[in-house]
């Protein structure tokens, strides 16, 4: 690899924060999904470059799996802020805290 | 030094598309900026020698999965995010301490560590279909099956939702 | 087989009062009287049976002890269950069970209508059973715990009704202050104890003199001893609660107070006169207190307007007189006073209770008159009574007096001082007791008669009542100066180490004779002039002195001193312990924890927001913190 393993994982790491900072400050469970996907990727990045770095599909298979994962998750999810959205109209995250205390 | 170039550019592309996923106030925006990043993360899975997971990356992720948030986008009509009290607020400093603080770590840890064996080789096979597929079936088996069990539950769980969402709205 | 007898008297009276105490439901009322009155007189005759037997001895063969039972032997101490039957002892019992038999059959009238018959013999025979075993007990230790049950007994009975806030308030009061002499006594015990190593009488007795004369310990002893003694005596200064005690039933008044718990303190300094006569100071002390006591009750006395209040502080005067012969060591001068005093006292609160029911639990002089032509063998009691205890001359109180003071005489200065006290109270005690017979028998009835009229009583009241006023004109006859000396020669076996008796000399006797008579017999004229000739007179001089005399009618307020000394100043600290020691201290350490623990659980419930972005505000927070400590460390190690 010409370019240095380092600089992918600064770039996964960066990606990461990004993610992390969106999940934190978005209200909209829709963009919080968002969100989260952006950390997944962030995740595969480092999986495929090191994958690259030892010379073995292990890392490729694992973000492959990932990326089924993600999906998986992404199609409860938006089930799920599509139910909340018909019982109350709204989509706030912060308003869905009855599991607090 | 081609590789190096298109490196930059890629990851340039990420990082910009990603600030417009966090930073977008409309979702429809956002929803697109994340189209951008993920085919950025593709260019960069091509940069790293494994075209069969960029490939994937673009059908499945930047295709099938953002076209869901799409529809729900437009099935929810259009709506800017939500303002009012942010019961975070007395956090918000911690939050950014703390996302300094990952940063922080993170960047030490990669800067003080030695990386991998001496010499990598500079084209693999390791990225082609076969290889992937082989490794699927010969040492991940049992992940294979796991995941399609997630697959399945997810189905039956989507089938599950959507027949109560159905109810709610008076249907059988 | 005396003391097998001794024993049975024990046993008696106990197993009557179990008896009746655990009977299921109420027994018929014959029943109870059976149990109750009959345990007592058999107990009786077996302690006259006793008397004869000894009579028929020797005088060395008088004093038997019996072991039942070896209860502790250790290190050197060793306890039995044991009874010392000798003439001290008996006499103790004669007087005990006789005055009390007589007691126990006015009281099966008398409490004819109480509801409670079967809980008031349950009470007074459980009274007789330990009034017995304080004199009948072989050693200290066991007087102690007659001491002791007698004391509860006295609670019970004096808060027999105990509906009554002022009799429950006066049972306390008996209680509290007697437990202050029963620590005395224990004290005393002890030091004995510890001084000569054991508590049995005999060698007790024989080892006192190894005290020596005078010494710091022998003072120790007998001062402790004696509080015990002033306690369950009603002497000053513990002797506030027996006017109160009156708010008991009339025979328990008599019994317990008057003619047997009272004269346990005098009992117990004549039985330890081996521990007196090693210190002689102790002894002018507790002659001096006697004394004292005396002057101050009669006076007291003179204001009452109760008619059993009359009687108790006569009682708490009398007591003195024995007390004061004790201190003196007129031993035997004192147990004959003790018998005279149980028959005349005895017989003048029965007759005062003849009166009571007769007028329907009316107990003040004011409210009577005029009675000796409604209540003849009342009459005849308190008149007996009267005449004893006021000394006039052939009664029986002339003669026990009289003994006390002659002897004092001899007594050096602390004696000639009692002999004074001593006659100034007898005539204050012939005054305050006629005032009380001419109030209450002669005069005019109050006005408007007696509605309903007296209900005269039956045999039961009438005969106790007669028979103890015969005994009082009589019961003096056994001791006569210059005669018969029937007492000292019972008492001599027991009386024998005394070092050098109190002898009345013939001078000092005939000194005493006519003062005593003068006394008795002025004091009888001026309560005629005062209060049987004239009734207005007595109005006339209601105001003369009337501060003195208010300050005379409530005790010298020694009661109100104990109030502001000891009651207040317990129920403030009370009030301080409550409001602000317990909740900060032993309250707040529990309030204190369990607030400690909602606090915490509080604290951590705070982190439950229930909001996703918290949460992930909490795991990006987490894993920046281990990221730090991580780097942290791996940039040490390498």
């Amino acid at each position: 690899m010409i370019v240095p393993m380092s600089a992918y994982l600064i770039l996964s790491i960066v990606l990461l924060g990004l993610g992390m900072l969106g999940v934190m400050r978005r209200r909209s469970p829709l963009l919080l999904l968002l969100s989260v996907e952006l950390m997944l990727n962030a995740g595969n990045i480092a999986l495929i470059g090191f994958s690259r770095m030892w010379d073995d599909p292990s890392g490729q298979v694992f973000a492959l799996v990932v990326m089924v994962v993600a999906a998986a998750e992404v199609v409860i999810g938006l089930g799920l802020v599509v139910a909340v959205f018909r019982s109350r109209m709204n989509l706030d995250v912060d308003e869905m805290s009855s599991m607090t205390g | 030094m081609a590789e190096q170039i298109t490196f930059a550019i890629a990851a340039l592309g990420t990082v910009s598309f990603a600030i417009g996923v966090v930073f977008f106030k409309d979702a429809f925006r956002a929803a697109v900026s994340l189209i951008g990043t993920l085919l950025s993360v593709a260019l960069l899975f091509i940069v790293l020698m494994a075209p069969f997971v960029a490939a994937i990356q673009v059908i499945v992720y930047a295709s099938a999965i953002v076209v869901l948030f799409l529809f729900v986008i437009a099935y929810l009509g259009e709506r800017d995010e939500v303002s009012g009290p942010d019961r975070l607020d007395p956090l918000a400093v911690f939050g950014w301490l703390a996302l300094f603080g990952v940063g922080a770590f993170g960047t030490i840890a990669v800067l003080t560590s030695q990386f991998g064996p001496d010499s990598t080789p500079t084209t693999t096979q390791i990225g082609a279909p076969t290889s992937i597929g082989n490794a699927f079936l010969d040492q991940h088996i049992i992940a294979f099956e796991a995941t399609s069990l997630i697959l399945l539950v997810a189905a039956v769980g989507a089938v599950l939702l959507a027949k109560r969402a159905v109810q709610l709205e008076g249907g059988r | 087989m005396q003391t097998t007898f001794a024993w049975v008297i024990l046993l008696l009276p106990l197993l009557g009062g179990i008896s009746l105490a655990a009977w299921p439901g109420e027994p018929p009322r014959a029943v109870t009287r059976l149990i109750g009155v009959g345990s007592v007189v058999i107990a009786f005759l077996l302690a006259l049976s006793i008397f004869g037997q000894m009579l028929m001895a020797s005088p060395d063969q008088r004093t038997f002890t019996s072991s039942l039972y070896q209860w502790i032997d250790i290190g050197g101490i060793s306890l039995d269950l044991s009874v010392l039957v000798d003439p001290l002892s008996v006499m103790m019992v004669l007087i005990i069970t006789g005055v009390g038999m007589l007691i126990h059959v006015f009281s099966a009238e008398y409490m004819e209508h109480d509801r409670d018959y079967r809980r008031f013999f349950a009470q007074m025979n459980l009274f007789m059973f330990a009034m017995l075993l304080l004199v009948l007990a072989g050693n200290l230790f066991f007087l102690i715990v007659g001491w002791g049950l007698v004391g509860l007994a006295s609670y019970l009975l004096i808060g027999f009704w105990y509906e009554r806030p002022s009799a429950v308030a006066a049972a306390k009061k008996a209680f509290v202050m007697n437990v202050i002499g029963d620590a005395g006594l224990v004290l005393g015990a002890l030091l004995i104890l510890r001084s000569l190593g054991t508590l049995d009488y005999q060698e007790a007795f024989a080892k006192a003199p190894l005290l020596g004369l005078g010494s710091g310990t022998a003072l120790a002893i007998c001062l402790l001893l004696f509080v015990g003694a002033a306690a369950k005596s009603a002497q000053m200064p513990l002797h506030t609660w027996l006017p109160d005690a009156m708010e008991g039933p009339t025979p328990v008044s008599a019994l317990i107070h008057a003619a047997t718990m009272v004269t346990a303190g005098v009992y117990l300094i004549v039985r330890f006169h081996a521990f007196f006569e090693m210190s002689p100071l102790a002894g002018d002390i507790v002659a001096v207190v006697g004394a004292v006591t005396l002057i101050m009750a009669a006076t007291v006395a003179l204001q009452q307007v109760d008619i059993k209040r009359v009687l108790a502080w006569s009682t708490i005067s009398q007591v003195g007189y024995m007390i004061m012969a004790a201190g003196l060591g007129a031993y035997s001068a004192a147990m004959f006073h003790l018998m005279t005093h149980a028959f005349f006292k005895a017989g003048l609160f029965l007759a005062a209770g003849i009166i009571i029911h007769a007028l329907h639990d009316e107990q003040s002089l004011n409210k009577m008159g005029g009675l000796k032509k409604h209540l003849r063998v009342a009459y005849f009691g308190t008149a007996a009574g009267c005449l004893a205890i006021a000394g006039a001359p052939g009664f029986a109180g002339f003669f026990s007096k009289d003994d006390i003071l002659a002897s004092a005489l001899s007594a050096g200065p602390v004696g000639v001082f009692s002999w004074v006290i001593g006659i100034v109270g007898a005539f204050l005690t012939a005054i305050y007791m006629f005032r009380l017979l001419f109030r209450a028998f002669w005069g005019p009835e109050p006005a408007g008669g007696y509605s309903p009229t007296p209900r005269p009583s039956r045999w039961w009241m009438a005969v106790p009542v007669t028979i103890l006023g015969t005994l009082s004109i009589v019961g003096g006859w056994v001791q006569v100066p210059f005669g018969w000396t029937g007492i000292s020669d019972w008492l001599a076996p027991v009386l024998a180490d005394v070092r050098s008796p109190l002898e009345p000399s013939h001078t000092g006797e005939w000194i005493t004779i006519g003062f005593s008579t003068a006394a008795a017999l002025g004091g009888i004229a001026v309560a005629w002039y005062l209060f049987a000739q004239d009734p207005q007179r007595r109005s006339r001089l209601a105001n003369v002195a009337r501060g003195p005399r208010r300050v005379m009618g409530e005790a010298y307020l020694i009661d109100q001193a104990y109030d502001d000394v000891f009651v207040e100043p317990g129920r403030e600290l009370g009030t301080v312990l409550r409001d602000t020691v317990e909740p900060r201290g032993p309250q707040g350490i529990i309030t204190g924890t369990t607030a400690l623990v909602r606090g915490g659980a509080r604290l951590i419930s705070a982190s439950q927001t229930g909001l996703v972005r918290s949460y992930v505000f909490g795991i990006v927070a987490g894993l920046a913190v281990a990221g730090v400590v991580l780097a942290l460390v791996v940039a040490g190690g390498s």
